[in-house]
């Protein structure tokens, strides 16, 4: 009588203690999701606190990095820009246009801002086919 | 203090960045461009130790040159030098990003001998004054 008596208290406890230690777990859950989201929040908090008001510097930084470089056509122009310039340089000049007073300025625009792009060949391409299509000019 | 430090930190995060994604970038375009036979010549940019005689404003303490390498196999002229030189620094946005990213040379060189040109970043683009703050 005593035996089973003991027994099933032994049962009884076994039970309480796997109920609580069921119960620990989950409560240990919440508590780490609540660290979790309170470190979340005080990273922003901090984040926000720390965030520095841009100055002159760092706007002309900024503004700096956004500009996007055009690498293909650097290379491009590194090799090719030379001899298009050249031609451009023959083809368009203000002294083959002597007779019309109208050709002659828009051949004298055409030739200073090829002089100013030499270096730059897609701006000597636009520039070519308005001087195709303007000037009349075959390359 | 505290708030500096930790954005200090963080610039020379995003620099590191941009400085190598800007590398990258010109290397990739020149390698293409070599590849698909635009370009007669491989071009390659790297950072190296730089002038420090020619420091600005946005310098970066160490490895402020910007060097272009072209693998022709021979020694270049003074005036191929030159050429890709002046095509670099016409370039107004890309002398701009090279000097806010912290370099303040340039230099092209041939894969042959030591012979190159450098240039002065600052020369090439007009740098406000800013206050330290």
């Amino acid at each position: 009588m005593n035996d089973t008596l003991i027994q099933d208290s032994l049962k009884v406890v076994e039970k309480v203690v796997a109920k609580t230690t069921e119960n620990n777990d989950s409560s240990n859950l919440w508590m780490w999701v609540s660290i979790g989201e309170f470190a979340i929040i005080f990273g922003f908090v901090l984040a926000n606190r720390f965030k520095r008001k841009p100055n002159a510097k760092q706007k002309f930084k900024d503004e700096s990095l956004v500009q996007e470089v055009d690498f293909n056509n650097i290379i491009n122009s590194s090799f090719h820009s030379n001899e298009l310039y050249d031609i451009l340089k023959v083809k368009c000049h203000p002294d083959r246009f002597p007779t019309d007073p109208k050709l002659n300025e828009i051949a004298e625009k055409l030739f200073q801002e090829i002089t100013k792009s030499k270096t730059n060949v897609k701006r000597l391409q636009e520039l070519k086919m308005e001087a195709e299509q303007k000037l009349n000019i075959n390359f | 203090m505290l708030s500096n430090s930790w954005n200090n930190i963080l610039d020379w995060f995003r620099d590191r960045s941009e400085r190598s994604k800007l590398v990258r970038s010109f290397n990739e375009s020149a390698r293409n461009s070599f590849v698909s036979g635009i370009a007669p010549t491989l071009l390659k940019g790297k950072i190296s130790k730089g002038e420090s005689e020619y420091k600005h404003q946005f310098s970066n303490w160490l490895y402020t040159g910007y060097r272009i390498q072209a693998f022709t196999g021979r020694q270049l002229s003074k005036e191929e030098l030159m050429h890709i030189g002046k095509v670099i620094l016409n370039d107004e946005i890309l002398v701009r990003k090279l000097v806010v990213l912290g370099w303040d040379t340039l230099e092209i060189h041939g894969d042959e001998g030591t012979y190159g040109c450098r240039w002065q970043l600052k020369d090439y683009i007009p740098l406000p004054k800013f206050n330290q703050e």
